[in-house]
């Protein structure tokens, strides 16, 4: 198992292991890896893993969280490396990752490519490292997060505001629809939108909803403020801080 | 829900044998497709013993409704749910384990991806690159994430969908059934609307034929297994590279009140309350 080292004056304080919980680290007791310091904020950072690599993210810490001494929101380990929250060091220990070794005997022969292969823990980890270097500073720039959410302008729904939590959301007079409608003849389904790998995207369903005053053809990725209309109801599309 | 499936398995063109394999447990609403994978004839172990200790795992809910889940499960999960997670994993169990027992099975593995129908709540289990896909209102949504190392480089923006159609690393997993002795399973749950179309395939249909051309299809053709024998047709007019397998469940509301209670009697279908069974 991958670890984390608390270090102090060079001597290890704390070692805990990096499962598929995260670690957090704070100065508050319920942390995994308390640090009683002032200069540590109560919920300070947390080490998880993300589609293969270890990730450090601060959580928003007063006085911030280093890897190799940068300051960082949201950083992948690598192996050796060291994390600084207030005077003390956390080193990273990826090495023991691959748990199970699978397919050894033959792997000295090239996979034929047109077979379906899986890639073991290690092949995997390069490879993915290759492909998080290279998709860093994209990565970086989305870290904030930001939370999709529809608020009702007008028209008469059951709430005024719904946070978009799910990969289908349903605009309709459904019991089963997100966004419930009320009123005489209003579509169990009047409209959908679904979340995609690359965004937020509107869809007909009993209705064709309008986005900014204009009639979807299909479906139509969202942008932050964007107006949607459909059945009488109009709502505001936005991303949260 | 009323529900109506069907589903078509074939060898395509250029294999010699047929990997994949797809169960349809009607009265449980059940749905489970696999692609298997590993030299020899072991691929198609492999997948059979993934739909096998899937559909017996999710058959044993009345008889044992409380088993033990195992793996990650989110607690806000429905009881299917957790269960079709955990069938997943013992699916995963029990073909490393038939691979260490077996040294000539070694390598072998499978893709998984199964659905599970209760009233309007839909749980979906996942591991691989096959997919399952929601047809809704003309929008078609793929509900699963490829556990491919294209389709990851795809998400992170190294590579555009574009590049990743011509790739020749398609066919590289991160993610399979039998690979290690515990592995993650993605599930999830979504609620089900009348009229909706569920479609699982392997990726010998999803390589050839494009989301628009699948879409259509279910739009064009109602019968499940026919919509289902027209994407393996279309699969193997583009050369048939790899095995396919195609299921189609269409949900419709389930006939009630005067008016259809009528309609049902006008018909003489005495079959029209239950659920239409598929083939």
């Amino acid at each position: 198992m991958p670890k984390l080292s608390l270090m102090f004056d060079n001597k290890i304080v704390k070692e805990v292991s990096v499962g598929t919980r995260p670690v957090t680290i704070g100065r508050s007791p319920d942390n995994d890896i308390p640090v009683d310091n002032l200069a540590v904020s109560n919920h300070h950072a947390k080490v998880y893993f993300e589609a293969g690599r270890m990730v450090v993210e601060d959580l928003d810490s007063l006085n911030g969280t280093f890897v190799n001494d940068l300051r960082v929101e949201r950083a992948t380990l690598h192996d050796g490396d060291n994390i600084h929250i207030g005077k003390h060091r956390i080193k990273v220990d990826t090495s023991g990752d691959a748990p199970i070794p699978w397919d050894s005997g033959r792997k000295t022969a090239a996979p034929r490519i047109d077979e379906t292969m899986v890639l073991d823990t290690k092949e995997r980890r390069q490879m993915l490292q290759q492909a998080a270097a290279m998709g860093e500073s994209m990565q970086f720039a989305g870290a904030r997060m930001k939370v999709p959410t529809l608020v009702v302008l007008n028209g008469n729904t059951d709430q005024k505001e719904y946070v978009l939590t799910n990969k289908l959301t349903v605009i309709g007079k459904s019991p089963m629809a997100t966004v419930r409608l009320k009123g005489w003849f209003k579509p169990q389904m009047a409209a959908q939108i679904n979340h995609r790998d690359d965004g937020f995207y509107l869809g007909p369903g009993d209705k064709v909803p309008t986005v900014n005053g204009n009639p979807i053809s299909g479906p139509l990725r969202l942008n932050d403020g964007d107006l949607v209309e459909v059945s009488g109801v109009r709502l505001n599309f936005i991303f949260r801080e | 829900m009323r529900i109506v499936s069907g589903g078509v398995t074939d060898q395509g063109r250029v294999r010699t044998n047929n990997e994949d394999c797809y169960q349809i447990v009607e009265p449980l609403h059940l749905f489970v497709l696999s692609d298997g994978m590993g030299g020899e004839a072991h691929g198609e172990i492999a997948s059979a013993i993934a739909v096998e200790t899937v559909v017996k795992h999710c058959l044993d809910i009345e008889a044992n409704p409380a088993a033990r889940v195992v793996g990650a499960a989110e607690p806000n999960w429905s009881a299917r749910t957790k269960r079709l997670s955990t069938a997943v994993h013992l699916a995963n169990r029990n073909i490393f384990k038939s691979a260490e027992e077996n040294p000539d099975q070694r390598g072998m593995g499978a893709t998984l991806t199964a659905a599970w129908v209760d009233g309007a709540k839909l749980s979906i289990a996942h591991v691989g690159d096959s997919r399952a896909y929601l047809l809704r209102g003309g929008s078609l949504l793929q509900l699963t994430r490829d556990h491919s190392l294209v389709a990851e480089q795809v998400r992170r923006g190294i590579l555009t969908a574009a590049e990743a159609e011509e790739s020749d690393m398609q066919s590289v997993l991160l993610r399979a059934l039998g690979a290690q002795a515990e592995i993650e399973v993605d599930a999830e749950e979504h609620t089900l609307f009348p009229r909706d179309a569920l479609l699982l395939c392997s990726d010998g249909l999803t390589r050839v034929v494009t989301e628009p051309e699948i879409a259509g299809t279910l739009q064009a053709e109602t019968d499940p297994a026919q919509a289902a024998g027209k994407l393996v047709a279309l699969a193997n007019e583009r050369g048939g590279p790899d095995n396919i397998t195609v299921v189609i469940a269409r949900f419709e509301k389930e006939p009630k009140g005067w008016f259809s209670w009528l309609r049902s009697g006008a018909r003489k279908n005495p079959d029209s309350n239950g659920s239409a069974g598929g083939n």
